[in-house]
């Protein structure tokens, strides 16, 4: 059992001092009237906890929009390796966003045996500190798991009337809470944080119609459902979905040489399935030409592929890509109409 | 599978996954207008240590990286050879470099053609195009090792006669009389006296049996739906042909996402496919 104790309201900012002061703080920040982004803090004042969702999920500390790999000299082809293996503290991750790191973690970690360098570089050198969180329109981390997600994270807040609930979860977590103002926590506080998750999922609105793992074999019978059509006839193809989308994680690498072409840096960038040159091949065949196929890829990705590999979907309720759709398509909008498909096929 | 062939961990000396082992250009020849076949030596002296069917991510300085096939055999020592069509970007640089200079491989990744199923066996070898480059390291293996295989029949469809590739390696198979090397062309053209039509109008023209047949396949997608069609009809098993899917890998290693179809990573579990798993994947061809 973790260890729990309570954070006033008021040791909050004290705590973030003394993290910002030895370490790298990456923490949400307000950035318009309602957005609110992961970044890297100069001034720990400047540090919202009252956020439902960033705009860019917190994947960016793990896989940067952009990343150097590789600086290449011309000539002898050396290159070597730019690892980012500085220690940072990153605070403040809601469950879904912690979920969408451990998928992130078997992706890029574990899947076919293979070690990605750069991200196992980045994923140690975190500390995380996770924030439960109270539900939009948009959310709907209860229907695919990830509401009551610990796993991952160093350190578990819940908010409290007066502050948080802190658990610390690991031996990382245990070195960081060491600067915090810590006082035990009562049967009446610990019972207020216990009353949480319930009050999280008696006001998550939004659900999916099936069992996430009922969704492979469901989506497998719909493979050619008119569905898909009518979400391209609506889909720009813009790629917002798959950037925003916290377990997201298809890369382009990219190079260019500078301008003395005596090295060239090569890096990694976010790429998007959704784009039409995704799938192209050096024939010009492209194996997803339609923007239907691309479409029914990404759901079939998220809740049919890896879903069945992984045991989980790659989807955690974030809300993210619904409510950036530049097109006002809602994921759960399309689960649910082929869920009702297939019901009243069957009925 | 094939996951215990790339190296798993960050190597030592600030090695990582994404380095490219830099390799010399020991000769170049201009095979047609399009393509060009460079030979290659890694700089370490070491070998590629590669299976026929694999294929590298090919470095050249300022243009990043391409996945090329491996065209030469496991059996040439010292060198191995990649057969590069001229695209633009980084396949053009490649057809400007110069021997002695300098590239970058990683890998080889992937499966490659299961040569343990073809031992025995009749060896059907339906190629097309620029897919002659990795069925050529199929067919020098076969002959490298000639007697562990039985008939060796190569189908080989090229859209023009100046489009035929690999003339003194079609020479060298048709010196030994196991082998029956059929050509044809798309389309009649001026001086070709050989056969016109498409590849699968080639098998009329050789008497085979589906028993013990494996078919080895690498062309365009539109070559393999009329061709599987032609082995269906002989009843040739599906899991008796093997065929490889062009898919555009960045990484190699089942991360980038580019070469997934369905359910599948070509770059791990391909990209050689038996005709059955093919069939089963929507999206392979």
């Amino acid at each position: 059992m973790a260890q729990k104790a309570v954070l006033d309201s008021g040791s909050l900012q004290d705590w973030l001092k003394t993290i910002s002061s030895s370490t790298q703080l990456m923490a949400p920040v307000r950035r318009g009237r309602t957005s609110f982004a992961f970044t890297q803090m100069d001034d720990p004042a400047d540090v919202r906890l009252d956020y439902v969702r960033t705009v860019l999920s917190p994947k960016q500390a793990f896989l940067p929009s952009r990343e150097p790999l590789l600086s290449v000299q011309r000539g002898s082809m050396a290159s070597a390796p730019q690892l980012m293996d500085a220690p940072f503290v990153l605070f403040g991750v809601h469950p879904c966003d912690l979920m969408a790191i451990n998928q992130l973690d078997w992706s890029m970690l574990k899947r076919h045996g293979i070690e990605d360098p750069y991200y196992r570089s980045r994923r140690n050198a975190a500390t995380i500190v996770a924030l439960d969180c109270l539900p939009d329109k948009y959310c709907f981390c209860t229907s695919v798991g990830s509401s009551d997600t610990r796993e991952g994270a160093d350190v578990f807040l819940t908010p409290l009337k007066s502050g948080y609930a802190v658990e610390s979860l690991t031996k990382k977590g245990e070195a960081l809470l060491k600067s915090a103002k810590l006082r035990d926590l009562t049967r009446e506080l610990a019972a207020e944080a216990d009353a949480f998750p319930q009050q999280k999922r008696r006001r998550t609105i939004l659900k999916l119609e099936a069992d996430v793992q009922d969704l492979p074999a469901l989506l497998d019978a719909k493979y050619d459902s008119p569905v898909w059509k009518q979400v391209a006839q609506r889909c720009y193809s813009c790629g917002t979905c798959t950037n925003v989308c916290p377990t997201c994680f298809c890369f382009d690498v990219r190079e260019v040489a500078d301008l003395t072409l005596e090295t060239a840096s090569r890096w990694r960038q976010y790429d998007s399935c959704q784009f039409s040159d995704f799938a192209l091949v050096a024939g010009g065949h492209s194996f997803r030409g339609e923007r239907a196929d691309r479409a029914r890829h990404r759901w079939f990705r998220k809740f049919v592929y890896l879903n069945r590999e992984h045991g989980q979907p790659f989807c955690v309720g974030c809300g993210r890509c619904s409510q950036q759709c530049t097109a006002g398509i809602s994921l759960v909008d399309v689960i649910n109409s082929i869920i009702a498909e297939a019901k009243e096929r069957a009925a | 599978m094939t996951a215990s062939m790339v190296r798993s961990q960050p190597e030592r000396g600030g090695e990582t996954l994404y380095t490219p082992r830099p390799a010399r250009i020991a000769r170049t020849k201009q095979l047609t207008e399009l393509e060009r076949l460079l030979e290659v030596e890694m700089a370490d002296g070491s070998e590629l240590g590669h299976q026929p069917g694999q294929f590298v991510q090919v470095s050249v300085f300022g243009f990043g990286e391409a996945p090329i096939s491996v065209s030469s055999s496991p059996a040439k020592r010292g060198s191995f050879e990649l057969c590069v069509r001229n695209m633009g970007g980084l396949t053009a640089a490649l057809h400007r470099i110069g021997e002695g200079e300098t590239i970058g491989i990683r890998g080889p990744f992937g499966n490659g053609f299961p040569m343990n199923c073809l031992q025995k066996m009749d060896c059907l070898m339906v190629a097309g195009g620029i897919g002659m480059a990795p069925l050529r390291s199929v067919i020098n293996t076969v002959i490298a090792d000639r007697d562990r295989y039985g008939r060796l029949i190569v189908l080989y469809g090229s859209r023009t006669p100046g489009d035929i590739l690999f003339h003194d390696d079609l020479e060298a198979w048709k010196g030994d009389k196991r082998n029956e090397i059929l050509l044809s062309v798309d389309r009649e053209a001026a001086g070709w006296t050989g056969h016109v039509g498409v590849v699968t109008t080639l098998f009329p023209k050789v008497k085979i049996d589906a028993k013990g047949l494996a078919a080895s396949l690498c062309g365009p997608p539109v070559m393999y739906r009329f061709v599987l069609a032609e082995l269906n009809a002989m009843h040739v098993p599906d899991d008796q042909i093997f065929l490889s899917l062009e898919r555009r890998m960045k990484c190699g290693m089942g991360k980038c996402g580019h070469c997934q179809i369905n359910n599948h990573c070509v770059c791990i579990e391909g990209p050689v496919f038996t005709a059955r798993e093919a069939r089963r994947i929507h999206e392979s061809i």
